[in-house]
Formats: C-alpha cells, sequence, structure tokens
C-alpha cells in the first residue's frame, strides 16, 4: 500500500514538469563552470557516484545551512552528516548552522564579498538567482548525470536557470488545509469539505457555534500568502498563476482581482481571528493547536510538528483547498514544490568534489528528512518508509494527484518585487486595498 | 505663636506625605524594572505552551531545569560565551587604550587642528552601526581578518571610540595642566608624562569606558553573524539565535540561553555597580 | 624652537594613530564607500550600474518607499525622547542624586532594562500586547473596559504609540544614570549654601543642579535624538514589516529592508548616507543651541 502510495507520488513529479523559474535569466553571466568535468581528468558521465568522492584525497569541505538546532530539519542533518562522514573518511566536513533570518543576511555578505563555503543552503528561484546571474554558483550539469535515476529532472526546475542546473533539491512542501476535526464535528463534519460552498457552510456553521474558521498571522506577511495564493489558484488555475509570477503575464488579470475579492470577503465575513492581523506565525500555530481555529492553512512541513504534539495529532486533519471556479481551476492544482535547495560555490577549491559531495548528501538529507515527516521528498524514496507519520503520507497521497504546482509568490519572484508582492498582500488582508486596487498597484508597481 | 507652631507641623506632615509619594513612585518603577528579569527567568523554565498564552507570567507550573540543559548543550555555548569575553574584553581593552592616547593629543598637546579632530571623532557617536556591514566585510577580508576574533574585535572597538573619547576628555581636563608643567620640569617627555602622570590619574574612566563598550559589544549580533562562519569563534547571540528555526522554535531553552547570557552581565553589574556608578560621577560630568 | 615643533607633531601622530587608524578603517572608509554605492543600481553581487542621483531622488519622491513617513516618526520618537523620556529620567537623577535611602538599588534596578537583550524585551512586551491574552488586554478587561481592546500593534491608531513606549522604557535607566551623575557632581557646599539662603529643593533644582548639568544634559540630548533617528531593534521585534499600513516605519526599517529583504544595495546604502547626515547635523545643532543658551543665560 505504502510503495503504492510512494510511487503514486512519484509519478505524479515526473509528469509535471515544474516551472522553471529561471528559464528567462537575462544573461546568465559566466557562471564558474560550464563544463567543469574537464578538470579532474575524468569525463562525469562515465564515472560512477561517488568516485570522484572517494578518489580525491584529503581534503576539506565547509558548508552553511539553517538546520540550527530546533529546526525540524535539524536530525535528518545530522544523520546524513554522520552518514557521508563514515561512507568518506578522506573528506573533512565542517558545516555550520544559522538561524533563518540571519543566514539571509550573512550569506548575501558572503556573496557580496565572494567568501562563500563550498557547499551553502539556498532557497530556490529568485533567491539562488541572483547568486547565479552573480556568476557565484557551480554549475551542476556534470555532477548531475550519475544521479539522473535518482532525481527527477522535473524536480531541478526551480534551480535551473538558462537550461543550466544549480541547485541540489532536498525535500518539498505544499501549502496544506490544516483542520481540527474535534471543532468539525462539532458542528457535525466528520470530514474536511470538499467542494467550495460546502467548506464555506461549514465556516458558516463554525461562526454560529463560536468557533474562529480561520488563524492567520498578519504580522508575517507570508502567512497571508499561504491563504491568498491558494484561493487566487483554486480561482484562475495554476498556469494563469504561475504566468504571473515568473513574469510572462501581467498581473492586470481581471480573474485574480475576483479572487483577491474573493479573499477579502472571507476575511470581512469574519472567518478570520481579528487578533491575527498583530500576531506572529508562532502565537498562531500555538493557538490553532490549542483549539483556538478550526483551520490553518500553512506549509505542509508542520506535519513534523503537528505529529509530536501527542495530544493534538488525533485531531488534525489535512486536505487541499477546494475549488472555487471549476472553470479554470481544478484540484490537483498545488500552492508549492522544492525550494529547500543546497548548491556549490564556484569559488570552491574543490568544485567537483564538492558536486558530488553535494548530491550525495542532499540525497541522505532528503531521504532522513521525509521520515522525520520534515516534508515530501524531492529525490526517489527509498528504503523502508513505512514510519512516516500518517499526516505527511496523507500530503503525499495529496502530492500524488497532483497535476500543477505554483511556487510560493514571494520565492518565485526577485527580491524586490517579492517585497512589493508582500506589501500589497498584507493590504489585502488589512482591507486597505480591494482586487481591482491590488492588481492595478502591482502591475504598477512591479519593476 | 499657635498658628507658627501648627504652620510648622502642617509643612512636617506635607514633607512627609511628599515623601511618601516620591517612594511609592519609586517602588512602582523599581517594580516595572525588575519585572522584565523576573519574567525572563520563569519563561526560561516554561513550555511552549504556556508562554503562548496557557501562564502569561504566574511561575512554571513545572520548572524545566531541562531549557538549560538543552540550552547548555546546543552547539557549543560554554565556548561561546568565552568568546563573547574575549571579543568584549579585547575591544574595551583596545578602546581604553586608543581613546587615553587620543584623547591625551587632544587636550594635553599644543597643536592646530585639535579641535577639528575632535569633532572628527564625536562623528562617530552619529553612524548607525549597521549602515556598514558590507563595506567593512570587504575590508575585514581584505586583511584577512574574517573568521578571527580580530574581527569582531576591531569593529567593535571603532564604534565604541567616540564614546571612550567623549568619557576620557571629561576625566582628563579635570586633572590639573600644572602636573604636566611639573613633570616636564623634571624632563619628562610626552610619553612618559603621558604614562607616569596620566594613565594613573585615569583609572575611575577605565569602568565607565568598560561598562559603555560592554553594552556595545556583549549583545551585538549583526557584525557576530556576519564576519565569523567558523564556529570556533561564534559568540553568544549568535549561539542563541541558533536555538530557533526555520519551522519549527522552542521558547523555553531560548530563554534559558538568554538567562545564560545576561545573568552574568546582571551580576557583574550589581556588584561593580558602586565603582561604576561612582566613575559616572567623575567622569561624565564634563563630558 | 622648530625641532621642538616637529617632535610635538610626531608625538601628536603617534598618540593618534591607533585611534584613528582603527576609526578610519572601520568607520570612515565604509561610509565612504556606502556614498558611492549610494550613485549605483546594485544587488550587493552582480554588476553595478552608475544612476547618479537616482536613488535619493526616488528615495524622497516614492510612495511606496514611504521615506516621509519614516523620517516623520523617527522625528516624532526624538521629540518624545526629549521632552517625555529626559524629562522622567532627569526627575529620577534629581530625586536620587540629592540622596535618599536606598539609592544605590533604585540606581541599578533602573538600569537593569539596558542590559537586557532585545529580543527579551520584545518578546515580554509582545506578551504585554498579545490581544487574546495579553497583559494590557486582560488588566483593561477586569478593570471593565474590554471593549476599548483591540489588537495593539496591527491597528493603525494605536501601533505607533505601542512600539515607542517600549523603546522610551527601556533606556530611562541609561539616560538616568549619565544626569545622576551629573547631579552628584555638584558639590554639596553649592546645595547647603543655596539651602542656607532659603531656597527650597525645587528651587535647589531649578537654579543650581539643572544649570550645572547642562554639558551632561546636551550629551543626553544628542543621544536621545540620534538614538531615535537610529532606533531599530525594538521596533523590528515588535512590527518586523514596519506595522499596519506601514504605521511604524522608521528608517533603519527600510534601511534594513533594502539591503536585505530588497537586495537593493544602492538603495540602503542612500539610506544610511541620510541616517548619517541626519544624525550628525542633529548633534551639531544640539550643541550650537546650548552653547547659545548658555550665552544668554549668563
Amino acid at each position: 500500500m505504502k510503495r503504492k502510495l510512494l510511487s503514486l507520488l512519484m509519478t505524479g513529479a515526473m509528469v509535471l514538469s515544474l516551472a522553471a523559474c529561471g528559464g528567462n535569466t537575462g544573461s546568465g553571466s559566466g557562471s564558474g563552470s560550464g563544463s567543469g568535468s574537464g578538470a579532474s581528468g575524468v569525463p562525469a558521465n562515465s564515472a560512477t557516484a561517488g568516485e570522484t568522492l572517494a578518489n580525491v584525497g584529503d581534503i576539506t569541505l565547509n558548508m552553511w545551512c539553517i538546520a540550527t538546532e530546533s529546526d525540524s530539519n535539524r536530525k535528518s542533518y545530522e544523520k546524513a552528516i554522520a552518514d557521508m562522514q563514515a561512507a568518506y573518511p578522506n573528506v573533512t566536513f565542517n558545516w555550520e548552522a544559522i538561524e533563518n533570518e540571519a543566514y539571509k543576511t550573512k550569506i548575501k555578505a558572503a556573496v557580496s564579498a565572494n567568501d562563500m563555503p563550498d557547499i551553502f543552503f539556498t532557497w530556490s528561484c529568485a533567491f539562488l538567482q541572483d547568486f547565479v546571474d552573480a556568476g557565484r554558483v557551480w554549475c551542476l550539469d556534470d555532477a548531475y548525470q550519475n544521479y539522473k535515476s535518482e532525481l527527477p529532472e522535473a524536480m531541478l526546475g526551480n534551480s535551473t536557470y538558462n537550461g543550466h542546473h544549480y541547485g541540489v533539491p532536498l525535500t518539498m512542501n505544499i501549502v496544506g488545509l490544516f483542520a481540527n476535526m474535534d471543532l468539525l464535528k462539532q458542528v457535525g463534519y466528520t470530514e474536511i469539505p470538499g467542494t467550495y460552498d460546502e467548506f464555506i457552510k461549514c465556516c458558516d456553521a463554525l461562526k454560529a457555534a463560536g468557533i474562529t474558521p480561520f488563524g492567520c498571522a498578519g504580522k508575517e506577511t507570508w502567512c497571508v500568502t499561504e491563504y491568498l495564493e491558494s484561493v487566487i489558484e483554486k480561482s484562475v488555475g495554476a498556469d494563469a498563476l504561475n504566468d504571473i509570477f515568473l513574469g510572462k503575464s501581467t498581473w492586470n488579470n481581471a480573474d485574480v482581482a475576483a479572487a483577491v475579492d474573493t479573499f477579502q470577503s472571507l476575511v470581512n465575513n469574519g472567518y478570520f481571528d481579528p487578533n491575527g492581523i498583530a500576531l506572529g506565525n508562532d502565537e498562531v500555530k500555538a493557538n490553532f493547536m490549542d483549539g483556538k481555529y478550526a483551520f490553518y492553512m500553512n506549509g505542509t512541513w508542520n506535519c513534523a510538528d503537528f505529529a509530536a504534539n501527542e495530544a493534538f495529532f488525533p485531531k488534525v486533519k489535512v486536505a487541499e483547498f477546494p475549488v472555487i471556479n471549476a472553470d479554470k481551476a481544478q484540484l490537483g492544482q498545488l500552492i508549492g514544490g522544492p525550494s529547500d535547495t543546497l548548491a556549490v560555490a564556484a569559488s570552491s577549491a574543490h568544485p567537483e568534489v564538492a558536486a558530488e559531495y553535494c548530491f550525495e548528501l542532499g540525497k541522505l538529507i532528503c531521504h532522513y528528512g521525509y521520515l522525520d515527516g520534515c516534508g515530501l521528498p524531492a529525490w526517489t524514496p527509498y528504503g523502508d518508509t513505512s514510519s512516516v507519520n500518517a499526516l505527511t503520507q496523507e500530503v503525499a497521497k495529496i502530492c500524488g494527484n497532483a497535476t500543477g504546482y505554483v511556487l510560493f509568490g514571494d520565492t518565485a519572484m526577485n527580491a524586490d518585487d517579492a517585497r512589493t508582492y508582500l506589501d500589497y498582500v498584507a493590504m489585502v488582508y488589512g482591507c486597505e486595498v480591494n482586487g481591482q486596487e491590488f492588481i492595478d498597484g502591482l502591475a504598477k508597481d512591479i519593476r | 505663636m499657635e498658628s507658627e507652631v501648627s504652620r510648622r507641623e502642617h509643612a512636617v506632615e506635607k514633607f512627609g506625605v511628599r515623601k511618601v509619594v516620591i517612594y511609592v513612585i519609586l517602588v512602582l518603577w523599581a517594580l516595572i524594572n525588575l519585572f522584565p528579569v523576573y519574567w525572563m527567568f520563569t519563561f526560561s523554565l516554561k513550555s511552549n505552551e504556556e508562554i503562548f498564552g496557557k501562564n502569561l507570567i504566574g511561575l512554571p507550573w513545572e520548572w524545566r531545569w531541562n531549557n538549560y540543559v538543552s540550552a547548555w548543550h546546543t552547539g557549543n555555548m560554554p565556548l561561546y560565551f568565552l568568546n563573547s569575553v574575549i571579543v568584549s574584553v579585547s575591544a574595551i581593552a583596545l578602546v581604553i587604550i586608543a581613546s587615553m592616547m587620543a584623547t591625551y593629543a587632544i587636550t594635553r598637546l599644543t597643536w592646530k587642528w585639535s579641535a577639528h579632530v575632535n569633532a572628527f571623532f564625536m562623528l562617530g557617536l552619529t553612524i548607525p552601526i549597521h549602515a556598514s556591514i558590507v563595506p567593512v566585510y570587504v575590508t575585514l577580508k581584505n586583511m584577512g581578518l574574517t573568521n578571527t576574533y580580530f574581527a569582531l574585535i576591531f569593529p567593535y572597538a571603532a564604534f565604541s571610540l567616540a564614546m571612550g573619547i567623549l568619557i576620557c576628555t571629561g576625566f582628563m581636563v579635570e586633572i590639573p595642566k600644572e602636573l604636566d608643567e611639573a613633570a616636564r620640569i623634571d624632563g619628562c617627555g610626552a610619553w612618559k608624562t603621558f604614562g607616569v602622570v596620566i594613565l594613573p590619574l585615569m583609572k575611575p574612566a577605565t569602568a565607565t569606558i568598560s561598562i559603555y563598550s560592554f553594552l556595545q559589544c556583549w549583545n551585538e549580533l549583526m557584525f557576530a553573524n556576519i564576519f565569523n562562519s567558523d564556529g570556533k569563534y561564534r559568540t553568544l547571540p549568535v549561539g542563541v539565535q541558533q536555538l530557533s528555526g526555520q519551522y519549527t522554535t522552542e521558547w523555553g531553552p531560548i530563554g534559558a540561553a538568554l538567562v545564560i547570557a545576561t545573568f552574568p552581565m546582571l551580576i557583574v553589574y550589581i556588584f561593580m555597580s558602586k565603582r561604576i556608578q561612582e566613575s559616572f560621577v567623575v567622569g561624565a560630568v564634563k563630558g | 624652537m622648530k625641532k621642538k615643533d616637529v617632535i610635538n607633531y610626531i608625538n601628536v601622530i603617534l598618540f593618534l594613530l591607533p585611534g584613528l587608524a582603527l576609526f578610519i578603517f572601520i568607520l570612515i572608509a565604509p561610509i565612504f564607500k556606502s556614498t558611492y554605492y549610494s550613485f549605483f543600481d546594485w544587488n550587493g553581487m552582480s554588476d553595478m550600474t552608475f544612476i547618479g542621483l537616482s536613488n535619493y531622488v526616488e528615495l524622497f519622491t516614492s510612495k511606496a518607499i514611504g521615506f516621509w513617513k519614516a523620517l516623520g516618526n523617527a522625528c516624532l520618537l526624538a521629540v518624545l525622547s526629549v521632552f517625555i523620556q529626559l524629562p522622567i529620567s532627569l526627575g529620577f537623577a534629581l530625586v536620587l542624586g540629592r540622596g535618599i535611602k536606598g539609592e544605590r538599588a533604585f540606581l541599578s534596578i533602573y538600569f537593569m532594562p539596558v542590559l537586557i537583550s532585545t529580543v527579551v524585551i520584545g518578546q515580554l512586551w509582545l506578551k504585554i500586547y498579545n490581544p487574546d491574552y495579553g497583559l494590557l488586554t486582560v488588566a483593561l478587561q477586569k478593570l471593565g473596559f474590554g471593549d476599548l481592546c483591540k489588537p495593539w500593534l496591527g491597528d493603525v491608531r494605536t501601533a505607533l504609540m505601542c512600539v515607542f513606549i517600549p523603546t522610551l522604557w527601556q533606556y530611562v535607566g541609561y539616560h538616568m544614570l549619565l544626569l545622576y551623575a551629573g547631579v552628584k557632581g555638584v558639590s554639596p557646599d553649592i546645595r547647603e549654601a543655596a539651602r542656607i539662603d532659603g531656597a527650597n529643593e525645587s528651587q535647589v533644582n531649578r537654579y543650581i543642579v539643572i544649570p550645572s548639568i547642562k554639558p551632561i544634559l546636551k550629551v543626553s540630548v544628542i543621544f536621545a535624538v540620534t538614538g531615535s533617528l537610529k532606533s531599530y531593534d525594538l521596533i523590528y521585534v515588535l512590527t518586523p514589516n514596519g506595522g499596519p499600513k506601514h504605521s511604524t516605519e522608521v528608517p533603519s526599517l527600510r534601511l534594513f529592508e533594502m539591503l536585505i529583504a530588497r537586495n537593493r544595495y544602492g538603495m540602503g546604502s542612500a539610506i544610511a548616507v541620510i541616517m548619517i547626515i541626519l544624525c550628525f547635523a542633529f548633534a551639531v545643532l544640539i550643541s550650537q543651541a546650548f552653547k547659545e543658551r548658555n550665552i544668554y543665560g549668563k
């Protein structure tokens, strides 16, 4: 059963071609490599995986990542690195974990000063693109040849620029509609409603029973996008939204305006906790687990946390957000995709070795991360995966039926546009602009 | 006569009331200012559940000393603590030396541009510490100083320097010029005068400069995060940050780490407060 | 004579060397670099494009950046700091400086918030302002003013003040300690003499103590104003995105957004340059103001 589920998931992933966000990169100005394999003297495509690594002699590699002690990915990094050190004792591997927000500053400063570690964590799409454009990232095309069978090319889309691969994806996550079934039962629902009409009825019933349907952290705008993007996608369809996020079509889209109005009607109908506007995600999540909200839309990385809370875990279920406009959108269109990525610095003293190490390590981190429920695997899963928590398995099932993905807007857009976008999203949540003003403003302000 | 007495009594009573009012205000304000310390301590012993709403200000339901264990075992807290001490103490020492010397040149030696140079240094008081991260980073990297203690010692010292000079000036103008004259008659040059006459009299200034510089260095995060990536040189604030993650954050151990980072400073302050306050009195008056 | 001059100048240079070297390498050179960057469109990594004063023009004209609003907020904070925070600090300094039982204990306690990390102070105030279970909300409900409650940090009308109150509170102790030092420096003899002449406590403060601590007041005012213009930490912890409708935006929040979130290094540098100029200008102005006062006061 489980194997079937996984193969389902993988077929889903293979069939899809994830939108390649870097496809339209302007110059792709001289990335460190192009055909780096020549330097090592071994034609990459004839080498088997791990061979370069094992034969390289004693070297040192450094890595920065964000798997700090309290990150749910920490254990998978530790296990993966321990495995790597056992397998390749000739490589001295040093790694540093830096807190998420601090890391963004640190890695950008390091790229500016060309002072990066051999391997570094990055978010895919726009975040990595700036580094690639600056010529600071090693091209992984050659190293990838050995991993084609284990890592579907579709999963590389978000870290592919000008047709070249620059990143090794780890886990992928989507936006899930989490529900507290205890609260839903109180108004007579034993399942998460599957259609939008019924969903709204459920919200009304919850409201009438004095239960707040949604909790959303207004202080952290990305939390609002988890709701808003789902509503837009299920109104206009995945392709249309993808084109907008990737700059292939403009924001000037009446359907998007209508979708934003739909979202705002949810706010105005009082489905959202009005206090949420002043709260951070930690607080909202704590409220949800405390039974204050019926629904919580957020990344599926939360599965690990929910599963770890014994009292709460039996109550929670996850589902896909229902379709709002069946003419344009359908079930199986999801928000999310592989974003957590490892990349290799062009300035590395041993870029070929680092690249191979990066793939091997990424595979292991992905494996252990999936077992821990930190997200879905970007790599083809292997080994016994029956210990994965039920919630993550449910997410895998949803992804198995996926027909299209739209990456989180603020990951897909370049940094400047993403901030402008988030500003407008915040205004939508605060009901300062309506749908029309939202699309007008973005069409004007996004450069 | 009678009215005279009653008026005086009235005055005494009024004075008494006034005193009580003042004490009430002082004590209230003290409680407000002590509250964060109490809160930080109890917060460090709580679970996320308690911190987020169930038990905001009460004593912990269950005293989770475990939070301290996990905070202390995160990465290498004892090392980070030691690093913070090394960096702060060295930066303070450097500030003291550099500001004493510069102040001596500005206030004691006679030359044309002394006032201008002083004004130039005072510019440092107004510069936002984070405005120049990348240029400083590039400079440090070019000098090969990143991933050394110096990567933090030099910037911290530089950003405390203006204040150091300001404080030193306050102290140094208090020292009578006649002492310099006497030293010169005894055949001392500028260096000997500085070392033998001035420095011993500047002892109280060190405490004031120390506390100011310490405040600047001890909690500094941005430079510490960027300039050193090697865990060997990581300081406490960066170590504390390590306790929060991208997807999950346990606040209890963060609280514990903050207590570990803050309480030594509070204790040192309480024990040294007399000295520090006295030196403030001497030093800042003419600042 | 000539030789002596030379020795003197060599000494001056040698004495200044450590300080100047630190200062120039770490502070001044980067400022020049920042100024240079501010004339470019640059993401901090790739090629730079020279755009002249465009960053500055955009900074002051773009509605989206809202720099005037951010500056206005910073100035408001400076005004509040000078006219509310400093008088409170001065009040405590005068009372404690006069000598009162428990003087030292009060002094130490009042200074404690300065020593505690902003993360802690920020988390504490988040708990105070929490709209569901925050101390402020609960207190108001208990007192029967429950309908006044709102998401304090999420409401345009209250967010700015809610952010400023802890910012001002945290540094009362800092200014108090500075001013206290000044008050203690007033010689007891002068005080006593004034007493004998029949002056009461407030007259002593008004005519003896405050005039003699003017130099310290000057330093305090400069710190209060430049500190307000630079303020960042606590405001960021409480409202990381600049609050509802950008109501709590200050220049340093914009600076960091440009630098870190938007990768607009040139624009971030332009904001830094403006901040440095403003801080310096205010410091000079305040010094001048205190000098003028002195002349007319005498």
